[in-house]
């Protein structure tokens, strides 16, 4: 199976769940382990190639401009992780189908996990590094959604939100060192930058990019100072825990540090960065989990703790240690995984996840205990389970690393740390299923279906068979997957039980007597280790989000306020800077063009554009005039388009200019007709100043632009030299818009539908408030006037709308050869229709229109994207356009040409997009009575019917 | 032949450009909005329409061609001018006439602009409004 759909598979499942969840819980259950089995099928299909020492690969120059490359491979560490990722998964799918209850609504519960599956799966196959960034953001996003799952608690939601916190700021850190990765090998492959060991290190960048690099590892794989997280994204629900806090997601942060393990690994900076960092995170993390007495409180430092192991492991950069990380990995996904499910178990039979509510289950819940203590011990390391050895291992690697010249202090801190595992280990058997048997369990404890335990079970079997038979179950698996991390020759090693008596026995011996004397001791050493101060992350981090969140709020305050004036000023000055900028730092040829002589039309043009501004500005608080000058303003705008011989310009201004005003009038209606007087003359001054400035820059820019010729050849003559052999007409600007640009315009229709939609979303939400209630019961300030639908005015724009409709279908028509155009078309199109709004009322006319004008946009959106499309069937590239003549007796020779349908759509987006942005802003002022059957108030005809009918 | 057009021609644009004038002399001179009225329908009809037909003449004496195009912008000027005319009216009698300052207008019993006020606060119902 290609690997592209091993990763797209979950992707594509994740609508499924949702989808089947109304067949019922089973079917549910049934589809998602079916996608998941699928893929992992399709990775077993792939596995004999990659376990033969071949790397699998799929190839997509996607953005190669951008170096990005749907690029996916598998090589041996690739097949570990998928392979935990898919079969863990399943796993974890049919143990949730049985944990969830029915209040929780399963099918979003599978997608969500869906969804992070195939982000995982992203991850590990990934051969690009921004492939693989965008897997990882995904693994943070998907994994807020299933931490918050619960989000009715605000634990849920606090740890969700904490999670993301800290993995989504790592992930930044970590596209920094990406990209500094990526620039100095000159290429985003994965592939290609593991075979530039030594560039990379000797690159003045190392350092900074092995930083933030090891910043995004240790924040996923809640490495101290970043553990915290781990711990409250607990208030997950269980499968979650047990899928993505221990076996895949905090292990992203590992895989990616093996991944990189050839070209980072080996520097001082590296050893003592990650050794040290993992080690102090085995250490603590061990510690506070014997003192947790939340049983997944308890397995989340534990987990933190072991992924500080690995960490450790793979720190210290010999391949000996990279193989011990490797099968450690392994190790821990199998008992964590089990014992995470088992805590569930006890949560569920129990309902208290309280160690010291509970105690003497083992008869209670006899198969949970059996499965529970198998895992517990693999975790504290003893033979012959697999935890064993790989703790072995580890402890012989610490034996002889030396740490900044001192021999004892990694084996002295690694056996500790080895001490306290095996301590709360004991702790979790000991204190839940041992002892005597209680009274005052919250629930009766039982043991579950099988459905429940078998998954744990299945993990804790093959914990047993790993232990016992380690070559043979996992030999290959180990081999290839170090194989692939180290990058070169494996070291020797044996994955066996007995190595004779060598120090890491002895240290294996200490850590489970010492665990022993600890567990011992736990009653006195608790009541110490809850009398001592800690500092509690929780509140930490606390403090500093809602310090950044006062920062941003200081920020947004002062510049996002809401006054569009202080928006405009920021804009400007901004603006201004830009430009002295630019006009220091470039340089400017001479004038060389000589100035017109001023035609009289052109100074009576300008004298009026003069006079109407300086009224608006004189009038500006009397909202009504101010918008009939800038109407005025507009109208003289479109004539000088029209004069300096822009017909297509006047045109689209002028329909816009018609469109606006009504748009405008629509929200006056609604808002005080003056706007309020400004008292302080600081403001007026800097207002008068940034305009002033800012017209003046605008007007000596155009000028200086207009009296020389451009510096580089304009692509106007591009345009026009081609406009008709290429894109078959004669209009220039309307064959620039839908065929040389035409991709620009398919984006275009798309936002000016997205917005007008917004628009309607907007006022929908604003009209489901208690604004709804002010709108209907406000007093207008001017008495409202009888005879709102005059007669006059209705029979009128009755008469004039099918000439305003021919007039949109001619202006559309002759668009390709002769100013026009299906934007301009809309416009017209728009306004006939307003026409009739405007005249017999907003009820009225919305009665009468059959087509909801969401469908319009839609409509045209699509045509154009069809249109686009169809080029492929000429195997030709999106938007190619396609014309020729045609002759039919009668008619002169006409064109037809595929841009045209591409007009059609732009047609019916903008059209769209007008009308449903003004039914929307009308729908604030309706009022109950408005609703009439009548498209006039007094109609004489009307009158005499009733009078008659009366007689 | 062509001199008889151009005297045409000539005569169309005289009458427009006196009624323009007229038009806007009235608009300023004419005492109160209702009188004022007047004044540029004169400049639309008369005013635009000599030069409309003026057009009209020109293309078919120089061009040698028909053109309609004017008689489109006539009509437009038809429909539109009274349209205007009858908001601006019925704007001043509701902003700036009071109810009882008008004329009876039989056989309604108010005028259509004072016709229906459902916000204007105090109004009486009115109960003898045909409609």
């Amino acid at each position: 199976m290609s690997l592209f759909l091993i990763a797209a598979l979950p992707f594509l499942g994740a609508l499924l769940p949702g989808l089947l969840i109304r067949a019922g819980r089973d079917a549910c259950a049934i589809v998602t382990g079916s996608v998941t089995l699928l893929a992992l099928i399709g990775l077993g299909v792939n596995a004999p190639a990659v376990l033969r020492g071949e790397i699998v690969t799929a190839r997509i120059d996607w953005i190669p401009g951008l170096g990005l490359n749907a690029n996916f491979f598998l090589d041996g560490l690739g097949l570990l992780f998928a392979g935990m990722i898919l079969g863990i998964g399943l796993l974890v799918i049919i143990y949730a189908r049985y944990y969830l209850s029915r209040n929780d609504a399963m099918g979003r519960f599978y997608t969500f996990l869906l969804l992070f599956q195939g982000a995982m799966v992203g991850i590990v196959l990934s051969d690009n590094v921004l492939m693989l960034l965008v897997f990882w953001e995904l693994t943070s996003l998907s994994s807020f959604l299933l931490i918050g799952y619960w989000n009715h608690l605000p634990e849920g939601r606090q740890g969700a939100r904490m999670a993301l916190a800290v993995t989504g700021a790592g992930g930044l850190a970590l596209i920094g060192g990406m990209l500094m990765l990526g620039n100095i090998v000159g290429s985003y492959d994965l592939s290609v930058i593991l075979e530039s060991k030594d560039v990379i290190q000797s690159s003045p960048l190392y350092l900074p990019a092995l930083i933030l690099i090891l910043l995004g590892c240790f924040t996923k794989s809640a490495q101290f100072p970043f553990h915290f997280w781990l711990p409250h994204a607990m208030a997950a629900p269980t499968p979650v825990s047990a899928y993505l806090h221990s076996a895949t997601m905090v292990k992203a942060g590992l895989f990616l540090m093996a991944r990189m393990w050839p070209v980072l690994s080996g520097t001082e900076a590296w050893f003592y960065i990650v050794a040290t960092t993992g080690l102090i995170t085995m250490v603590v993390g061990a510690v506070i989990a014997l003192f947790k007495d939340d049983l997944k409180g308890l397995l989340a430092f534990s987990t933190v703790s072991h992924l500080g192991l690995i960490t450790m492991l793979l720190g210290f950069g010999t391949p000996i240690a990279a193989v011990a990380a490797v099968f450690h990995i392994i190790n821990h996904a199998t008992f964590k995984a089990a014992l995470f499910m088992t805590a569930g178990i006890i949560d569920h039979g129990a309902h208290t996840r309280d160690i010291k509510r509970l105690g003497g289950l083992r008869t209670l819940m006899p198969v949970t205990f059996v499965i529970a203590t198998v895992a517990s011990l693999s975790m504290a390391g003893i033979p012959p389970l697999n935890g064993f050895l790989s703790k072995e291992m580890m402890l012989e690697e610490a034996a002889h690393t030396v740490w900044a010249g001192s021999h004892w202090l990694l084996p002295v801190l690694a056996c500790l740390g080895a001490l306290f595992s095996a301590a709360y280990s004991f702790r979790y058997i000991s204190h839940v299923f041992l002892g005597p048997k209680r009274e005052d369990y919250p629930a009766t404890p039982h043991d579950p279906g099988i459905g429940m335990w078998i998954a744990p079970g299945l993990l804790v079997v093959l914990a047993i068979l790993i232990g016992l038979f380690p070559k043979t179950i996992v030999g290959t698996l180990v081999a290839i997957a170090s194989g692939s991390v180290i990058g070169g020759d494996l070291p020797y090693y044996s994955l066996k039980l007995w190595h004779g008596v060598n120090p890491a026995l002895i240290m294996s011996g200490i850590a489970v007597a010492g665990g022993l004397v600890l567990l011992w001791l736990h009653g006195s050493l608790d009541k110490l280790w809850n009398a001592l101060p800690r500092p509690e992350a929780k509140r930490i981090f606390d403090i500093v989000i809602s310090g950044l969140t006062t920062l941003a709020r200081f920020f947004t305050e002062r510049t996002h306020n809401g006054s569009f004036a202080r928006y405009a000023a920021i804009f400007f000055v901004f603006v201004f800077g830009l430009g002295y900028y630019a006009y220091q730092s470039g340089t400017m040829v001479a004038a060389d063009r000589t100035m017109l002589d001023a035609s009289p039309v052109a100074i009576a043009g300008w004298v009026c554009l003069i006079v109407s501004t300086l009224c608006v500005v004189t009038f500006h608080r009397n909202r009504l005039l101010a918008l009939v000058l800038i109407g005025v303003t507009g109208l003289i705008v479109s004539m000088s388009f029209n004069y300096l011989s822009a017909p297509d310009l006047a045109l689209t201004q002028i329909s816009v200019e018609a469109v606006t005003i009504i748009l405008l009038l629509l929200a006056l209606n609604l808002m005080p007709k003056e706007t309020p007087v400004e008292l302080r003359s600081g403001r007026k001054l800097r207002d008068a100043v940034l305009s002033i400035g800012g017209g003046l820059g605008v007007g000596a820019l155009i000028y200086a632009m207009m009296m020389r010729d451009l510096v580089q050849p304009s692509i106007s003559e591009f345009h026009i030299a081609n406009s008709y052999s290429g894109g078959g007409g004669t209009n220039v600007v309307n064959v620039i818009l839908v065929d040389f640009r035409g991709f620009d315009t398919f984006g275009e229709i798309i936002v000016l539908g997205i917005a007008a939609i917004v628009i309607y979303a907007l006022t929908e939400s604003i009209l489901s408030t208690g604004i709804r209630g002010q709108l209907l019961n406000r007093k207008p300030d001017f008495p409202i006037a009888g005879d709102a639908h005059p007669m006059m005015m209705v029979v009128a724009t009755r008469v004039m709308m099918p000439i305003a409709l021919m007039v949109a279908a001619y202006i559309f028509f002759r668009g390709h050869n002769l100013p026009g155009g299906g934007f301009i078309a809309g416009l017209i199109a728009a306004i006939a229709l307003i026409m009739q709004y405007m005249a017999s009322g907003f009820s009225w006319a919305s009665a009468r229109q059959r087509f909801p004008y969401h469908g319009i946009i839609g409509a045209g959106v699509l045509v154009a994207a069809l249109t686009g499309m169809g080029a492929w069937l000429n195997e030709m590239p999106f938007l190619t356009s396609a014309f020729s003549y045609v002759y039919l007796p009668g008619l002169h020779k006409f064109e037809l040409a595929t841009a045209a349908l591409f007009d059609l759509g732009v047609f019916l987006a903008v059209f769209g997009a007008v009308l449903l942005a003004l039914e929307s802003l009308s729908r604030y002022a309706w009022q109950p009575d408005d609703a009439t059957e009548h498209a006039m108030d007094i109609n004489p005809a009307r009158d005499t019917a009733v009078v008659e009918e009366g007689k | 032949m062509s001199i008889l057009f151009d005297i045409a021609i000539t005569a169309f644009l005289i009458i427009s450009g006196v009624f323009g004038l007229v038009g806007s002399y009235g608009l300023i001179k004419l005492p109160d909005p209702m009188s004022r009225l007047h004044a540029p329908t004169k400049a639309t009809t008369l005013g635009v329409g000599g030069v409309l037909i003026a057009s009209m003449l020109h293309a078919i004496a120089v061009e040698g061609q028909v053109s309609l195009h004017e008689l489109l912008i006539t009509l437009f000027l038809l429909i539109t001018a009274p349209i205007t005319a009858n908001f601006i009216a019925k704007a001043h009698l509701h902003r700036h006439v009071e109810r009882d300052q008008l004329p009876d207008a039989a056989p309604d019993d108010c005028w259509a602009v004072h016709d229906i006020e459902p916000f204007q606060a105090g109004a009486e119902p009115s109960t003898e409004t045909t409609k």
